[in-house]
């Protein structure tokens, strides 16, 4: 930056802002122990407020029963607490619901690092004050600087006392404003002799030790550089808010390195407070070495632990990959300009460190530009299993030593054998033989058992001196070296070997397993379907009960669970299905706030089951519930969380794909109500444009007119009316039909006679078609109704008459066979597209528009009608078309004969 | 009466509808002349070239707006479309194609005649169009391109009298929306419908009584205006 170059506000600093902007403020009071007084000092400055007419609410308080403090409390409005019910106790607790609800302008919160009573919906304090703030509310609140994260162990060592309630060093750096409370150690003490130090009962005697001069003096001297630190901060804000360039510290960049031993907190830290007091960024990093079996389950969660303290310490975190741990770490620190870099010493690399090959030698070489931290381990901190330990706790570790007792054995029978038979002098061969063996198939440890073992026996047996464990000679003890460093050499590899084999394998089995259970997510179409697919998958995965959530109107409620529910035994059904309020409400919180809830996570631990939000890609589908288990290794970890992933976006598409049947079946009502009104339009408007027109003409023209052509227009009038009324009663019968309400009054019919009624009624608007009717002299009557029949047949009729010309034929015949009677109607109309015949008994189908108006029958019901009252008369009907010459149309419906006794049994 | 009966050609595929058109026309002084297709229709024209046409734009074998442009090709008669409401956009198309009117179903013979008188004259006048119109108070020059208003001088903008003239011309026939715009603003705004309702308000603020129930220029719903005397 030139010196003319106008000083710009950092963006960093005013996104910063930004980012508060909407948020409450937070103002933390800071002591270096009980009884500074900080308390007092929160309420006097809020009486002050409230004095000044500002909204105060005190959330959470505790006087401690000393007399000045709760005299501040007068006047202010004090929340009343939440009873929750812990082991047959009563603990009052925040009410975070009930502050969140009223929404003060500023609300007192007490003890920052208080654990919440089980049940809470947080476990600590602080998260409900985190939560507060970003809901807008600004609090004010009280700390001991012996509860801060990364004090933690400085604090032990002080004191001798170590803090289990802490509070992440990140909050009091995002805290908009620290006031120190002090008074001096002497000042305290003095309190403290009077009485005015509130100290329960049980913790008296470690509090003497607490409060020695030389130990309130370190702790104020903590509490003191803690606030300057803040103060810095602030002022370094603000100076680069406004564009003030400064003394910035010189681009230090903190690396810490950790593995899975014990050390690994200790590093975070130790890396956090190296970060405080440089005002650096730091980073805390663990490799992971490729090519390498994963590491144990303990390491791993060690890793894991310290990682997400970290977080909490407010340092990024980062896993490298890598073969080799110093180039690796050389490698980032060269490429991100890290110039710290804090690494452990463990005591395992003595001998290494003795060959001069340690790691931190090796990072001295190949580190450069980098201070180098090394953080010794401290003795009194109680040490994580021994590899010992850890071997000897695997159950069934022993059964692997076996087989190489089975090798010896065998190559010793063999031997035996042979020095009988041939008098072989080379028999060391074949226990060499069961000791590579025994690398190979076992590993590192069998095989220099059975090296042991088998060079014992060896000597036993064959050297001489026989049946003695004397050597005799020096090539004996070669012997025993040969068979150690073949155990050795071999047995390493062959471990490595198995190791990679056996993380392959384990990988492959992950991979398979999630494919199948991909397949088999993405074949459930509907979302229920989704849901016991992934919540099964869930179970098998994880070896313990798992549920599904989805959301039904508004609220989230179990949909499916596995093992299914059906399976499940009446206790357990009845669990699943009343979830504790526990539950419901972590259910609840993980299904708004996107964040998994419930056991084991930070938000309402007390429920029964940790609740997952299933995020999908573009909206939270449900929640996942999978009750506690023991410890997982992070394999299985990772493959619970992809198969949350994965079981996501299948409800996602579920969702969708039923969204889209829906709009389809809308689409086809949409079009179907189209239809409906298109047929109404014309088909209503068209006879009425014809009484309209000739009424009117008589009107105007009557007198003029002669008597036939009135007479016509009349007879128009009357022509017009019948069809409108038909068109009417048409969608009548439609609509009865649509509702169910066709109920028919069946006898038994001669179906000759229901023709005939229906000819008739056709007969007028015949024109010059001629309608031909071909009955068998005699026929069986069947059960019909003969009215709905007559209904149908007319409409077939009709049908056919809109769609032939002027003189052509029509032909009604009736016939039977062995078990119906069917009635045809033909006509030589123009037919119907193959392609076609399976709709025409469709609503609002025709062949046309308007191409049947001719004939004034068409309504497009016609046959839809037809077919609605043959099938309600229990008979079928059916359409043929063309039937000759590529014309004409074939209708047939047939009606069941009635069951009779056959006649031979008469 | 005089014995020239003009020939009225219905080509519709409903036989109702000429069972009481028939007779209505004949005693109106017409000759009605029948066609049941639009081939048929078609035909009709060519040959017996009658001095109006009603078309049904329901046709079973043609769709209305191809037979009125074959027809157009070599007939300049008046064309008085029947349709039912649902095909108002093949009814409006008709109009831009060269349809003098429209009639809606179901509709009576009295109005249906009516139009049909306006159109006819419309045609015989359209030889020596006048150069004053006169409707009511109203008085247009075309020549001098003067209005006025029960004596009175009326002042118009130019777009206001094109509007006015164009009106004018039509003498009750209806012009659809993209025929006024077209003509007055140019093609490029067929579709600024706004322009036209803001320049009809105007033109009726000034020469209408009632701007309100106008008595001269009539709106016709979703298809254009025309102008009454």
């Amino acid at each position: 930056m030139t010196l003319d170059e106008p000083r710009r506000p950092d963006p960093d600093a005013l996104l910063l802002e930004a980012a508060k902007a909407g948020r409450g403020r937070l103002k933390v009071f800071l002591g270096m122990a009980p009884g500074v007084g900080k308390t007092y000092e929160m309420l006097a400055q809020a009486a002050r407020r409230k004095a000044e007419g500002r909204d105060v609410l005190v959330g959470v308080v505790e006087t401690h029963g000393r007399r000045e403090t709760e005299a501040l409390t007068t006047g202010l409005e004090i929340l009343p607490r939440k009873p929750i019910d812990y082991r047959g106790r009563t603990l009052l607790e925040f009410d975070i619901d009930a502050a969140l609800a009223r929404k003060p302008e500023l609300l007192l919160i007490d003890e920052f690092a208080h654990s919440n009573a089980p049940g809470s919906r947080h476990p600590k304090r602080w998260q409900d004050v985190v939560e507060l703030v970003d809901a807008g509310v600004s609090v004010w609140t009280t700390l001991n600087v012996q509860h801060l994260e990364s004090l933690v162990d400085v604090i032990w060592k002080i004191t001798g006392v170590r803090q289990r309630e802490t509070v992440p060093d990140s909050l009091l750096s995002k805290a908009d404003e620290i006031e120190i409370v002090d008074i001096t150690p002497a000042e305290l003490r003095q309190r403290l002799a009077e009485g005015k130090v509130y100290v329960p009962e049980t913790a008296r005697l470690a509090s003497e030790h607490f409060f020695k001069p030389e130990n309130l003096t370190a702790l104020r001297e903590l509490a003191l550089r803690r606030a300057a630190q803040a103060v810095d901060d602030e002022l370094i804000g603000a100076m680069r808010r406004a564009g003030v360039s400064g003394p910035w510290p010189a681009g230090e960049r903190i690396l810490v390195l950790v593995g899975g031993d014990a050390m690994a907190d200790h590093l975070v830290r130790t890396g956090r407070r190296l970060a405080e007091m440089m005002d650096a960024p730091w980073t805390v990093a663990h490799v992971e070495r490729a090519g390498r079996a994963p590491p144990s389950t303990l390491s791993l969660s060690r890793v894991n632990e310290a990682m997400k303290l970290a977080e909490q310490l407010g340092g990024a975190t980062l896993s490298l990959t890598g073969e080799d741990i110093v180039t690796v770490v050389a490698d980032y620190c060269g490429k991100n300009n890290v110039t710290q870099l804090v690494i452990g010493k463990s005591r395992d690399s003595r001998w290494r460190e003795a060959l001069g090959r340690s790691f931190a030698s090796a990072m001295m070489r190949h580190a450069q530009g980098v201070a180098l931290h090394i953080v010794t381990e401290r003795s009194s901190e109680p040490q994580g299993p021994s590899l010992r330990q850890v071997v000897a706790r695997e159950p069934g570790a022993w059964r692997k030593y076996l087989p190489g007792f089975g090798y010896v054995a065998v190559a010793t029978v063999a031997a035996w054998y042979l020095d009988r038979t041939f008098r072989a002098s080379d028999l060391g061969m074949i226990f060499l033989a069961a000791v590579f063996t025994a690398a190979v198939r076992q590993g590192l440890r069998p095989a220099l058992l059975a090296a042991g073992l088998a060079f014992l026996v060896y000597n036993y047996l064959f050297l001489e001196p026989r049946y003695s464990f004397v050597i005799g000679s020096p090539t004996d003890l070669l012997t025993l070296l040969v068979f150690l460093a073949v155990a050795l050499v071999t047995g390493a590899l062959a471990g490595r070997l198995q190791d990679q084999q056996r993380a392959t394998s384990r990988r492959a089995a992950a991979i398979t397993a999630l494919l199948a259970a991909s397949r088999r997510l993405s074949a459930s179409a509907k979302k229920i379907d989704a849901a016991t697919a992934l919540a099964e998958q869930l179970a098998a995965a994880t070896g313990v009960r798992a549920m599904i959530l989805l959301p039904t109107g508004g609220e989230i409620a179990p949909a499916a669970a596995a093992p299914a529910l059906s399976t499940l035994s009446a206790q357990d059904k009845a669990s699943i299905a009343t979830l504790g309020a526990q539950d419901m409400a972590a259910a609840r919180w993980a299904w708004e706030h996107g964040e998994a809830a419930g056991a084991g996570t930070g938000t309402l631990p007390a429920a029964g089951w940790t609740f997952w939000p299933l995020q999908g890609i573009s909206a939270r589908a449900g929640v996942a519930a999978i009750e506690p288990r023991g410890q997982a290794d992070a394999e299985a970890e990772r493959y619970v969380l992809s198969l949350l992933d994965q079981g996501a976006i299948a409800l996602e598409r579920a969702e969708l794909a039923a969204e889209a049947s829906e709009a389809d079946a809308l689409r086809r009502s949409e079009r179907l109500r189209t239809a409906l009104l298109n047929s109404i339009s014309h088909d209503l408007r068209t006879p009425l444009a014809g009484v309209l027109g000739a009424v009117t003409t008589l009107i105007e023209y009557g007198p003029e007119l002669e008597r036939p052509v009135q007479v016509d227009l009349l007879e128009s009038v009357r022509d017009e009316a019948e069809r409108l009324n038909r068109y009417v009663g048409n969608l009548l019968d439609m609509t009865k039909l649509e509702g169910g309400g066709v109920a028919p009054r069946t006898q038994a019919t001669d179906l000759r006679d229901v023709v005939s009624a229906a000819a008739e009624r056709v007969a007028r608007r015949l024109g010059k078609r001629e309608l031909v009717r071909d009955y068998p002299p005699t026929l069986s009557t069947v059960p019909a109704d003969p009215a709905l029949l007559e209904q149908a047949l007319v409409n077939i009729l009709e049908n056919a008459i809109g769609y032939s010309d002027d003189g052509s034929r029509i032909e009604a015949a009736v016939y039977e066979d062995e078990r119906n009677v069917v009635i045809s109607i033909e006509d030589e109309g123009r037919g119907i597209p193959t392609a076609q015949l399976q709709q025409v008994f469709e609503r609002f189908q025709r062949l046309e528009e308007s191409s049947d108006r001719a004939a004034g029958a068409g309504t497009g019901l016609g046959l839809a009608i037809a077919k609605g009252f043959v099938e309600a008369m229990g008979g079928r009907i059916a359409a043929a078309s063309p039937i000759h010459d590529g014309r004409g149309t074939r209708i047939l419906i047939s009606l069941p004969k009635e069951k009779r006794t056959p006649h031979w049994l008469l | 009466m005089s014995a020239y009966k003009p020939r009225i050609l219905v080509i519709d595929d409903e036989p109702q509808m000429h069972r009481f058109l028939g007779p209505a026309l004949g005693a109106a002084g017409f000759e009605a002349l029948r066609a049941d297709t639009g081939e048929a229709g078609l035909r009709a024209i060519a040959s017996a070239s009658p001095d109006a046409v009603v078309l049904d734009l329901g046709l079973p074998d043609m769709d209305g707006k191809d037979l009125l442009r074959a027809a157009r090709a070599f007939y300049a008669g008046p064309v008085i479309v029947l349709s039912a409401r649902e095909r108002e956009a093949e009814k409006i198309a008709t109009l831009d194609l060269g349809a003098d009117d429209y009639v809606q179903k179901p509709f009576g013979v009295g109005e249906f005649l009516a139009r049909l008188r306006v159109a006819l004259r419309h045609k015989l006048e359209r030889v020596g169009a006048e150069a004053v119109i006169q409707a009511g108070e109203l008085e247009l020059d075309l020549v001098k391109r003067l209005v006025s208003r029960a004596g009175e001088p009326v002042r118009l903008s130019p777009k206001e009298y094109e509007l006015l003239a164009r009106l004018a011309e039509g003498d009750g026939k209806v012009l659809t929306h993209r025929a006024l715009l077209t003509a007055i603003w140019g093609p490029a705004h067929v579709e600024d419908l706004p322009y036209l309702r803001v320049l009809v308000g105007q033109l009726r603020q000034k020469l209408e009584a009632e701007p309100a129930s106008p008595k001269h220029i009539l709106t016709e719903p979703g298809v254009g205006y025309r102008f009454m005397r």
